[in-house]
């Protein structure tokens, strides 16, 4: 573990440029960290025609690459799979507005396998020169052999290095497809999503009605002021109920979601980076949502997704642990690079905030029906606090590279005069898995069983996980204080908070 | 210059005007050099002492208090990492992977746990007229320059952010010290109490040894932490008011504790007087320290430069403000720990196990927890 960190810090290739995200739950894994190729004028990438027969020959100079930038990790890619599905792939890179590059891909994963054949035969000579080293041979004979062994070895040993580097470019190309799709997702941008459900209507107000910066200042409950002197911009103090609410907004949560037979975990918050990259984020490169720790390879996590998905990592469990389902309490740290504009006022878009995130690592065949029950949580969770909001599925180009499938949910900000996303719900199925080596042994052996594993064990295959937010404690705040504002200024609290705050069910003007 | 004069009187002046100021813009720039390095070596002078605290190194702090003594077990006990993971509470294996060393995941009862305390802990304090905060984690590293830490150098304390002028904080004193920076506050505000909560982070670089040992010292836990700006003259009774309430919260939970008066060795550089609070931890087999009180008297304000405009003008003022108001004075600042929760859970976990492996749950906190008695061992 631990590559210096300067050696990662190469320069991004110029036609990799990273996605804007203007919406916090979005994210993509693209190659800002392991940039050593910089072909800036062809295709950034070096695709070489092995050919079995030029294997020795064939290696331009520019492939030699720095040995010590080599990825600190690999995702188990079934580059097979894509291979044979290689249409299928391509639509669905078009679809997702993906940058990644399956021709590439494709080319690298040829030469390789190539490669790795003439590896191979080279290998099996060397075996066999050495066998008839081993009889009695002429002098003459002896000293071709040992020519031609001495001559094998060379050749190997510039081809496995070759090999290696070809894995890992191939690696480093291939880790940027996105996952597959639901065939039900909608293909196209964000207008194309479509409406899964949507719950109440928008309050009709009698008085003039303020937005929750109005309101936060009026009732004392939010100081940003402050915050921007000690901090920088988009960093806030709660005071008074405010304290007492995001209290009560967590723990109703954890004993709503408790119920529904969820772990209730508390998280680091400091994690190493290798791990934010295997959850399909971005660590480094230009408009990191990422924070990263001065002299260390440590980051700041953005959601409890990303620790909770570490604690299985490069583990085999037990089909019968599954599912494991928790629900994960940490603060979350963001950038916000790149997001500007109307859509970061007051505590829709700040850099630090509590959250609870549910997790659920489960069985392939599983996933979907999860996939319901969490949003079924989540959408039973705001319909109990009274909010209007519509649940959207989300269309191809607005998921992340992890999301098979996302439904993200947007409530009803009167004050902000739209709606706003409080959560989103996403199933990655084996994306994250592949990357994080969680993976699970069946019980049953399977019936057809081209591959098993050690002493007739079945083989063990990837687990699904999802992730979905139960509870963004700053934009739960902007719709309840928007939404159950009064015209003589005071904010009346959801009745399901009252006994987690004390009992109080009114937060009212101060008097100086 | 401006009258008459002869030309050669004129240029005479002209002369001496022109090497004044030379000698001007050089002295002034010393004076800035010099001003400077004054800062500097200045900024490090401690702040002066409470007579009353003891002279010496750690062995010469004085018991202030002990409240209850150590319980009596009848079977062998264990320590609080045997009892987190035999009731699957607390996670050290999977954080090392995933974070590295002192990180640490809660699980089941043990996040009910931390909840109650802070929540407990927040209603407590509260009726004692404390304003609750949370705050930025995120600071910039001046600010933690001001309140006596050090971000930069050996052994920091402090986590800075890459490409940043940002740190993160060790505790909720920083960001609450902040808010009022710069500022005259009136007489009338004061004094200001709060009771913040906050995730802090801490190197923990050059700690070593054995008091480093699972909860007992990590990078990152929850803290709620009161802070008080107050007139000078009421910073010692405010003192008093922190430290009483630290003695009650650790009573009304069972705790067995002493209160120290640390000596002169002991006390940071912003403290002029520092009570602290060390629980015994039999898993651990020693006291170990809960929480800390400390008043800072005005070190950090000059510093953070809140001032305060009293409300009667002094009898005998040798410097007054603008238009006759009084002149601005420095507010004292103290800070106090209410609730630092890894070193609560050591020791409830480790006083309040049974011989069967569960751990009762004090009788303040479990209103808090949904009722909850007991934490069981669970059958796997």
């Amino acid at each position: 573990m631990g590559l210096h960190k300067l050696r990662l810090a190469a320069a991004v290739p110029v036609t990799f440029s990273s996605r804007l995200f203007l919406k916090p739950f979005t994210n993509t894994l693209t190659l800002g960290l392991f940039s050593r190729h910089l072909q800036p004028r062809n295709k950034p990438l070096l695709v070489r025609a092995f050919s079995a027969s030029a294997a020795v020959q064939d290696i331009p100079a520019t492939q030699t690459s720095d040995s010590s930038a080599r990825p600190l990790w690999k995702a188990a890619i079934d580059f097979k799979w894509i291979r044979d599905n290689k249409e299928a792939v391509e639509i669905n890179i078009r679809n997702r507005n993906s940058n990644a590059n399956l021709e590439a891909v494709l080319q690298l994963y040829e030469n390789m396998v190539n490669l790795q054949k003439e590896v191979e035969r080279l290998r099996e000579e060397r075996n066999n020169v050495a066998k008839k080293m081993k009889g009695k041979l002429e002098p003459s004979e002896r000293e071709r052999l040992v020519e031609e062994g001495k001559n094998l070895k060379e050749s190997l040993v510039t081809l496995e290095e070759d090999l290696v580097k070809l894995k890992d470019e191939l690696q480093h190309v291939a880790q940027s497809i996105p996952n597959m799709t639901h065939p039900d997702v909608p293909v196209g941008g964000e207008d194309s999503s479509a409406i899964r459900q949507e719950v109440g209507s928008p309050r009709e107000f009698s008085f003039p009605i303020k937005d929750h910066l109005q309101l936060g200042k009026d009732l004392d409950l939010i100081d940003f002021d402050s915050a921007a002197e000690v901090s920088g911009s988009k960093f806030f103090y709660l005071k008074n109920e405010a304290v007492l609410l995001e209290m009560a907004l967590l723990n109703w949560t954890l004993s709503q979601v408790m119920k529904k037979g969820y772990t209730p975990l508390t998280t680091p918050e400091i994690v190493r980076s290798s791990i934010v990259e295997k959850c399909g984020f971005q660590p480094r490169g230009d408009n990191t949502q990422v924070y990263s720790i001065d002299g260390t390879d440590q980051c700041l996590i953005g959601t409890a997704e990303i620790p909770v998905g570490g604690i299985h990592m490069d583990s085999i469990l037990l089909e019968s642990a599954l599912p494991l389902k928790y629900i994960a309490f940490s603060h979350c740290f963001r950038t916000e690079a790149g997001a500007a504009g109307a859509a970061t006022k007051g505590l829709y878009r700040v850099h630090q905030f509590s959250k609870a995130e549910m997790f659920v690592i489960c069985q392939p065949e599983d996933s979907e029906s999860f996939h319901q029950e969490l949003i079924q949580i989540e959408e039973d969770l705001f319909t109990s606090l009274g909010l209007h909001f519509k649940t959207l599925d989300m269309a191809t180009a607005d998921l992340g590279a992890p999301a098979y499938r996302k439904f993200d949910i947007e409530a009803w900000m009167p004050g902000l005069g739209r709606f706003g996303e409080i959560s989103s719900a996403s199933n990655c199925t084996d994306y994250q898995s592949r990357r994080l080596g969680i993976r699970y042994r069946p019980s049953e052996p399977p019936q057809t069983g081209p591959k098993k594993g050690k002493a007739n064990l079945p083989a063990t295959k990837f687990v699904h996980t999802l992730n979905a937010t139960a509870c963004a404690v700053p934009r739960m705040m902007v719709c309840l204080l928007e939404n159950y504002q009064q015209e003589d200024g005071s904010v009346v609290i959801p009745e399901p908070l009252r006994p987690f705050m004390g009992g109080i069910e009114l937060i009212k003007p101060k008097h100086k | 210059m401006k009258g008459k004069l002869e030309p050669s009187e004129r240029e005479r002046l002209v002369e001496e005007g022109k090497n004044l100021k030379e000698s001007l813009v050089t002295l002034e720039e010393d004076l800035v050099k010099l001003k400077d390095e004054l800062q500097h070596v200045a900024q490090s002078i401690p702040n002066m002492t409470h007579p009353d605290v003891p002279v010496g190194g750690e062995d010469s702090s004085a018991i202030r208090q002990e409240v209850g003594s150590p319980r009596e077990f009848s079977f062998p006990i264990k320590d609080h990492l045997q009892l987190g993971k035999d009731l699957d509470l607390i996670d050290f294996d999977s954080a090392a992977e995933v974070s590295g060393s002192k990180f640490f995941y809660l699980k089941n009862e043990a996040v009910l746990l931390e909840m109650a305390l802070l929540n407990w802990t927040l209603s407590q304090v509260m009726k004692k007229g404390y304003t609750p905060l949370t705050t930025p984690e995120i600071v910039r590293s001046s600010i933690v320059e001001k309140c006596g830490f050090q971000p930069r150098g050996d052994n920091t304390q402090v986590y800075s952010i890459d490409g940043t002028d940002q740190c993160l904080i060790g505790t909720a004193e920083i960001p609450v010290g902040g808010i009022h920076m710069d500022s005259i506050l009136l007489e009338s505000a004061l004094p200001l109490k709060y009771i913040a909560f906050s995730h802090c982070f801490r190197t923990e670089a050059g700690a070593a040894g054995a008091a480093t040992k699972g909860l007992y010292r990590v990078h990152q836990f929850s803290k709620a932490e009161m802070f008080v700006i107050c007139q000078p003259e009421d910073s010692e009774s405010f003192h008093q008011e922190l430290i009483q309430i630290e003695e009650d919260l650790f009573t009304s939970l069972g705790l067995h504790f002493k209160t120290l008066d640390m000596a002169t060795a002991d006390l940071g550089a912003p403290a002029y007087r520092k009570f602290d609070i060390e629980a015994w931890m039999p898993g651990l087999g020693r006291f170990g320290e809960i929480s800390s009180a400390s008043n800072c008297t005005d070190y950090q304000s000059r510093r953070l430069g809140i001032r305060y405009r009293p409300s009667e003008p002094p009898q005998t003022g040798p410097k007054k403000g603008k238009a006759n108001l009084p002149a601005t004075k420095f507010v004292h600042t103290l800070n106090a720990t209410a609730c630092a929760v890894p070193r609560m859970m050591v020791c409830l976990l480790e006083n309040y196990q049974q011989e069967d492996g569960s751990v009762v749950i004090p009788e303040p906190l479990r209103p808090f927890m949904g009722g909850i008695e007991l934490i069981k061992p669970k059958h796997k």
